[in-house]
């Protein structure tokens, strides 16, 4: 699913944010990303996202180099990505509801098929009953609920999160994990960068460890514990 | 997309209404400038064609020209294609008409020696290709025996038509630069609209949504203020036109033009508003094209 080759990240001369990065990803998998901040793990999930393009290496996902997509091939590849992010990004002034149609009424989905899908989507995660309000009025553990059903409801084929739960407590941290692991149990393929290693050891799958822009270590996919 | 687009377009104005009306309010006052000029133009076109269509050519005749030459003239002028009527005034009449149009001159001119000459009174056909030919004959009316002067209307409207043309291409360059000031208006007001969306706006990108909907709202959003600002340009110079109609007409009677003054024809109204969609849009395109 995911292969880089070499992949480098250099922010002026000599600053590298990653260097030299060799991974393998296979489709199905769920991986974490960890490391110390400014380890590179938001630079990698950048690079996968196409927010920003490598200084050096190449990155394939589905067979695709990243590096030679046109403009309209990056929308396309995007369409195939769920991102979900530590600050959430949602819209204040839509409802939970819009914020997550807002994904399908971009890309021009029929309107029912946009009510249809986000209204199964935000069920599967626990807010049908908060379709009508605003971002402000939820908790941070719906907040980010809303956000990974915006990052579903496309159905992608690979999920990037980074820091999803940088902005819960504990028991919601366990919770949207919890909505990860149901993502990966259908055969999504899902990449998550967290510095919380508690969190780690509870999920318990492969752990890609990042230091100074390079990998540390990356052990063969461990047993989940749940 | 286009209701997308629309919607999009109507929630970033009223999220910044005062920014908007401003915005509107430069491109009415631009689009105004460029309405009057339109205005001024056109009705002045009027008056000028009207003029052109009743000129004339007055042949002056020198006081001892024979009657034979002097019907042998009116005999080829009569006949030549440029020309609708050949009248001849005699010395009598000439002086006749100038002591009616002018009694308070009278005195001036006395009736013992009339310094008025014969002359012909030449009614021009008013198509253009009558006024060409004119053109040759008036000069060769010149050279010919028993010919005093010859005084041409269409010289000095040809002379008043390329003033008119400098005045207009001035005005247009000045509501040119109004208009582009105002585009600079809404493309800040776009801008300031797309920072406000820019969380909207960074999800777009990542879901892949296509660029046509990313800039379409800018770009419904600029076409929106510039034309609504061409129409309330429309309506204040309906509104001055409508006040000023009955001193205008005054005005151009006094220029001795049968002639009332009209607003804008349609296509002129059509191509203000036209204009002000077209140079909104292309202002909320330039400044969405920074998102990439």
């Amino acid at each position: 699913m995911i292969e880089t080759h070499g992949l480098g990240k250099a922010y002026g001369r000599g600053l590298y944010a990653l260097r030299d990065l060799n991974l393998k990803v296979d489709k199905g998998e769920f991986v974490f990303l960890t490391g110390a901040s400014g380890a590179g793990k938001s630079t990698l999930l950048r690079l996968l996202l196409l927010q920003d393009r490598p200084s050096e290496g190449v990155a394939i996902v589905n067979g695709r180099n990243l590096a030679r997509m046109s403009r309209r091939e990056i929308q396309a590849y995007r369409r195939s990505v769920g991102f979900v992010f530590q600050d959430f990004k949602l819209v204040s002034g839509k409802t939970v509801f819009e914020n997550v149609s807002f994904a399908l009424r971009v890309l021009g989905t029929p309107i029912e098929q946009q009510r249809r899908r986000t209204y199964q989507v935000l069920k599967w995660v626990g807010l049908q009953h908060r379709l009508n309000a605003y971002p402000l009025e939820l908790s941070g553990g719906e907040q980010q609920r809303v956000a990974i059903a915006r990052a579903l409801v496309n159905e992608p084929q690979l999920v990037l999160a980074d820091e999803p739960t940088g902005n819960l407590d504990p028991d919601l941290s366990l919770e949207i994990m919890n909505l990860f692991r149901e993502i990966n149990a259908g055969g999504t393929t899902v990449l998550v960068a967290t510095h919380d290693r508690e969190l780690i050891k509870w999920v318990g799958r492969r752990t890609v460890h990042l230091e100074h822009g390079r990998v540390l270590e990356a052990p063969a996919s461990a047993a989940g514990s749940g | 997309m286009l209701a997308y687009a629309l919607s999009e377009a109507l929630v970033n104005i009223r999220r910044a209404s005062q920014s908007a009306a401003m915005s509107i309010g430069t491109i009415a006052i631009a689009f105004l400038t460029l309405g009057g000029f339109l205005l001024f133009s056109e009705n002045l076109g009027a008056v000028v064609e009207r003029w052109a269509s009743a000129a004339e050519l007055s042949v002056y005749l020198r006081d001892d020209i024979d009657a034979a030459a002097r019907d042998a003239l009116i005999a080829e002028l009569s006949s030549h294609p440029a020309v609708a009527a050949v009248e001849f005034v005699a010395k009598d009449q000439a002086l006749d008409r100038f002591t009616t149009d002018f009694p308070e001159l009278g005195d001036v001119v006395g009736s013992a020696d009339n310094p008025f000459p014969p002359s012909l009174e030449v009614r021009l056909r008013p198509d253009g290709a009558a006024a060409g030919a004119a053109d040759a004959m008036a000069a060769q009316l010149t050279e010919r025996s028993g010919v005093a002067d010859v005084r041409y209307d269409r010289q000095w409207l040809a002379r008043l038509l390329g003033v008119v043309t400098t005045v207009r291409l001035a005005g247009l360059a000045i509501a040119a630069v109004l208009v582009l000031g105002a585009a600079f208006t809404v493309a800040a007001v776009v801008r300031l609209s797309l920072d406000a969306r820019h969380v909207e706006l960074d999800i777009m990108q990542l879901v892949g949504a296509p660029f046509a909907f990313i800039r379409g709202p800018s770009i419904a959003e600029g076409a929106l203020l510039g034309g609504v600002g061409a129409v309330l340009s429309l309506a204040a110079l309906w509104a001055v036109f409508v006040a000023l109609r009955g001193r205008l007409n005054e005005a151009v009677a006094a220029l001795g033009a049968s002639t009332d003054v009209k607003f804008l024809g349609p296509e002129n109204a059509l191509l203000l508003v036209v204009a002000g969609l077209s140079v909104g849009a292309i202002a909320g395109l330039i400044v969405s094209r920074v998102v990439r």
